[in-house]
């Protein structure tokens, strides 16, 4: 009986032993999300090896942190918890609920440090990804990968219902007509649909969010967390196009559909179109059994897509020592040269505008031409939808996009609960500022 | 996965005298405080305390400006939250479709399988091993299940020339997707239970029926079900208990979606703190959580001598 | 698993409705086994196959989702974490409950009732509905994403508490008196006598709390940021994430026959224990 009381002195120790962090140089982490297909994680242990290997005055650890949305969770927990990570590849669309909450802190002083002033050092990027980086004049976050959303199509089912695969549909009104046609039926059971679009919470919100744009809605205000506009004329648009294609034309599956599910469905043939991230054409381009093409996302009024990807922030409490070492691997993660080897490896494209001269990239181009069009979207990019507490936010309005494609909603009432809901969210902010007035207290 | 219920009758029931350990009297509840002491401070810090956390938070409201006290409005605006009650119907809707086919099938697993033999006992281990492997890994494994178009149900249900079902994405059968899953995984620890609520039924019992010509459903109604019914009672509990409970696989398959359909209290709670930042909220709901257990449990109290005939 | 038969347990007569309702009872264990089924088929089929819903096995079975499985995510040391906290639970467990146990069922002084009811009201009181409340004070602790704060709340245990002063009150008292008058302390009273006459409430015990914990995953989920100190569990919810994303689903196949191995062989291999163990966790 000796034996158990021993074993738990040993096992006590052990737990001692495990629970004391090792010490050395600078320790930094980096939060990193997987937020689409491929082998991402792999890859970022890689490129972090490749990082410490040549600062040897660092040692960083990449720490997989689940989702975006898990992401921010973790981050937020670690910030509480007094053990922020030095740098977090964060969803480019939550810097401004980070910033308003203080729980990250400006780059300014790093970047005039650098003897850069903040134009001079944000101008390297595409401009469409500065809204989301820059909040009230300060630097927030550098964009790390980007992407926006691109469809995608089967070209051996464009061939066979009689489409030029070669003119992918560039309209509402072609994408629906040739959704149409590429529908298979037997009997009652749909055995091909025509387009797949992804709900899932996160996804489903950003797909709402190019169809709104692309119906020439605003989604919400770009210069204040506080408003958005889901119960409007060209989002009622946007979710009852999407409606349509699932209960009226029936070229859609209906209910939630999650991203790897669209995915699959599109490399097993099941699917003929699909609108996904860009962060997905290296893994398509990879596991694809047929030809396929990407195209920009049709179009009802104008042109425009939300960007989607994820910036490099520096959570608040960090050490000055520790805060340096994280700016450090920001810099070099966002490097022409680091930039635009993700970009190749990933789908994801380079922020870094410089990546795009380097030869190796030009070569990827000429040999990848469907890489070439996820660049070329960006001339219609916008920013992407953020706001004070922008994932339960999204949540209202994904709730209900979910509901609608269940058919358990119409778009209309859909949209009117969802504005309620992300008003009654937003409010504690609102009244903290718009709704803060002179002689009110 | 394990709750003790244990028959609190017996516990609560005045004990007879223990053994006086002789000594000094000063020392007679010095000792026992000092053996206690060590389960004291872990219950104080997480069980104790925690309670009187979440009551407070419970009844202040931290807002911008600061922290002030609001007494029942997070409750108001708790029951106000049309989620919430969505949360409370699911978790009523997943409890009764949890409990009821796990106890069903758990019978008809143990009344078929009770005995010895090799089939039995293999059979016995299949209904088992979901039991032994975590929530985790079986809602990893219902992820290609479930998997719509491509997935292993509708994979074989079009072979079979049927449509399939976007069983994780349509509100309408998510819950139900979830609560499958759940009696699978189940079912088979309550069947353990009444296995040996069955070898505890006398056989003069079983004879006598069988001597006055009762057919297999009569001595199932007259016999076997009432015998078995503390058992019943207390996996019932044990079940209702793991409804509210055991949540794991929400995160893996739905994350409470689609539109709040898998939305379970505990899920709610989480939502509420970690990504709300809702801490009234959270605690409000925390407290008619824990209410609703402690209803449970004096159920259980109330209705069960214990299933001695699990002995 | 087998349990010991009553004479009467075979069937006397030959009647078709029991015989009718075994036939069912076998379908189903048949529908049972399929997710097991599908994942060893599926874990052992070569990547890349195409096949992922087929139930057949390969023909020429291989070991590359294992070799991908183990390369993408350290299961080892999840394993060693996973380990780490089901032994640590444990071990402080053991004590409190022997110590509290004890007390409970042999010592006599005011207050005994009323602090007994106080270590029930735990069994109510589930650790993983006060989530919020204890993350907080793990924090404070300076615990939080440590291995010992996923173990604090479970180390005072109101159902080994109860299980233990059960076992004890069946203890003789007349060995106990015998070895006061040897001058015994309480603690060797404990270790000599109580002990190892109720080992196998404490292997019912050891057992029903390493299964629990060892597939606990929503308070580890708060706790544990680091992925060096996530538990298999974990390990595991994090792997399928990025492995959906790849539509491995061999590759997830085979990550869950990892994880869910030890115990399952373990279970198979001590079915009666084990069985045993989970009832005496219900009765008494």
């Amino acid at each position: 009986m000796i034996s158990w009381w021993k074993g738990a002195a040993l096992a006590l120790a052990a737990v001692a032993g495990l629970a004391a962090p090792p010490a050395s140089a600078t320790d930094i982490e980096l939060f990193f999300p997987v937020p689409v297909d491929g082998a991402l994680a792999r890859n970022m242990a890689g490129l972090i090896k490749e990082f410490n290997d040549s600062h040897p005055d660092i040692k960083t650890t990449p720490v997989f942190t689940g989702s975006y949305d898990d992401t921010l969770l973790k981050t937020r927990a670690a910030i509480k918890a007094g053990k922020p990570p030095a740098a977090v590849i964060m969803s480019a669309n939550f810097l401004t609920d980070l910033a308003i909450e203080r729980e990250i802190t400006p780059m300014d002083d790093l970047i005039a440090k650098e003897g850069k002033s903040q134009d001079a050092f944000m101008g390297r990027f595409f401009p469409a990804l500065l809204p989301n980086a820059v909040i009230d004049r300060k630097v927030y976050g550098v964009p790390f990968h980007n992407s926006t959303p691109l469809l995608y199509i089967n070209a051996d089912h464009f061939k066979e219902a009689g489409l030029d695969p070669d003119k992918p549909p560039r309209s509402w009104a072609e994408l629906h007509d040739a959704a149409r046609k590429l529908t298979r039926r037997e009997g009652d059971r749909t055995t091909r649909w025509g387009l797949m679009m992804p709900s899932n919470y996160d996804y489903g919100g950003w797909i709402l969010e190019a169809l709104t744009m692309s119906n020439g809605g605003r989604y919400y205000n770009e210069e204040y967390g506080g408003e958005v506009y889901y119960d409007t004329p060209t989002m009622l648009g946007a979710l009852t196009f999407w409606s349509d294609l699932v209960h009226k034309a029936k070229v859609h599956p209906a209910g939630e559909q999650k991203g790897p599910a669209v995915t699959g469905a599109f490399l097993a043939g099941q699917a003929s179109m699909m609108i996904i991230s860009t962060g997905s054409l290296t893994f398509i381009r990879d596991t694809a059994k047929f030809p396929f093409r990407v195209a920009f996302v049709p179009m009802n009024v104008r042109q425009a897509v939300p960007i989607g990807g994820a910036s490099l922030v520096q959570p608040a409490g960090l050490s000055e020592e520790k805060r340096a070492a994280g700016w450090t691997l920001i810099q070099w993660l966002t490097s022409p040269e680091t930039s635009g080897w993700w970009s190749r490896a990933t789908g994801y494209f380079a922020p870094n505008k410089a990546a795009y001269d380097l030869p190796e990239m030009k070569a990827f181009l000429e040999k990848n031409p469907d890489a070439k069009i996820a660049v070329d979207q960006l001339a219609n990019a916008k920013p992407w939808f953020a706001t004070y507490r922008t994932v339960p936010v999204r949540k209202a309005i994904e709730d209900e996009l979910q509901a609608v494609l269940a058919g358990k909603r119409q778009p209309k009432e859909a949209l009117a609960a969802a504005q309620k809901a992300a008003d009654a969210l937003m409010r504690p902010y609102v009244e903290d500022t718009a709704l803060r007035l002179p002689g009110a207290e | 996965m394990t709750h003790a219920l244990p028959t609190t009758q017996a516990a609560l029931a005045a004990e007879p005298p223990a053994a006086q350990v002789r000594r000094r009297p000063g020392a007679r509840l010095l000792l026992p405080l000092a053996l206690l002491c060590p389960s004291l401070v872990f219950l104080a810090l997480f069980t104790y305390w925690p309670v009187v956390e979440v009551l407070w938070d419970a009844t202040h409201q931290v807002t911008r400006r600061g922290t002030r006290f609001v007494g029942l409005d997070n409750f108001a605006s708790l029951f106000a939250d049309p989620t919430f009650r969505r949360a409370l119907l699911n978790n009523a809707l997943y409890a009764i479709g949890t409990v009821g086919p796990s106890l069903v099938l758990a019978l008809a697993f143990a009344l078929a399988l009770n005995g010895a033999g090799r089939v039995r006992a293999l059979l016995r281990a299949v209904f088992f091993l979901p039991v032994m492997i975590p929530l985790v890994a079986a809602a990893a494994l219902f992820l290609f299940l479930f998997l719509p178009g491509i997935g292993l149900i509708d994979h074989h249900l079009a072979r079979l020339g049927l449509s399939g079902a976007n069983w994780l994405g349509d509100p309408d059968l998510a819950l139900a997707a979830i609560t499958v899953l759940t009696v699978w995984k189940n079912a088979g620890y309550y069947m353990l239970f009444i296995l040996a609520g069955l070898q505890a039924i006398p056989d003069e019992a079983r004879e006598a029926a069988l001597l006055d010509g009762a057919g297999p459903w009569q001595r199932l109604r007259y016999v076997t079900l009432p015998a078995l019914r503390p058992t019943f009672a207390f996996v019932g509990v044990i079940a209702l208990l793991n409804a509210v409970t055991q949540v794991d696989h929400v995160f893996v398959l739905t994350k409470g979606g689609p539109s709040d359909a898998t939305k379970l209290l505990l899920f709610y709670i989480y939502e509420q703190a970690a990504e709300r930042y809702d801490a009234g909220r959270a605690a409000a709901a925390t407290v008619v959580t824990l209410g609703l257990l402690a209803a449970l449990t004096a159920l259980s109290l109330g209705r069960s001598q214990g299933p001695e005939a699990a002995r | 698993m087998s349990a010991p038969t009553s004479p009467l347990a075979g069937p006397v007569t030959r009647e078709v409705t029991p015989r009718l309702a075994r036939l069912l009872v076998a379908g189903l264990a048949l529908v049972w086994a399929v997710p097991f089924w599908w994942m060893l088929v599926a874990a052992f089929r070569p990547a890349g196959s195409g096949a992922d819903a087929s139930l057949l096995p390969s023909l020429a079975p291989s070991l590359a989702n294992f070799a991908e499985a183990w390369a993408s995510a350290d299961f080892p040391l999840y394993f060693v974490n996973s380990l780490v906290i089901c032994a640590g639970i444990l071990a402080v467990q053991l004590v409190t409950a022997s110590l509290a146990g004890y007390v409970f069922a042999r010592l006599e002084f005011p207050g005994r009732g009323f602090l007994f009811g106080l270590f029930l009201v735990q069994l109510m009181l589930v650790p993983v509905v006060l989530l919020v409340p204890n993350l907080k004070t793990i924090a404070a602790l300076g615990l939080y994403d440590t291995l010992p704060g996923v173990m604090a709340p479970y180390c005072a245990t109101a159902f080994g508490t109860f299980l233990m002063r059960q076992s004890f009150r069946e203890v003789p008292r007349e060995l106990e008196d015998a070895a006061l008058i040897d001058g015994a302390g309480w603690w060797a009273r404990i270790r000599l006598i109580y002990l190892p006459l109720t080992k196998p409430a404490l292997v019912a015990f050891s057992i029903v709390s390493v299964t629990s914990h060892w597939n606990e995953f929503l308070w580890p989920l708060m706790v544990i940021n680091s992925p060096d100190r996530r538990p298999l569990t974990l390990g595991l919810a994090s792997f399928t994430l990025s492995a959906e994303g790849m539509q491995a689903w061999g590759l997830i196949a085979a990550g869950t026959f990892l994880v869910s191995l030890p115990l399952l062989a373990a279970f198979l291999i001590f079915q009666r224990r084990f069985v045993n163990s989970f009832l005496a966790s219900g009765i008494k």
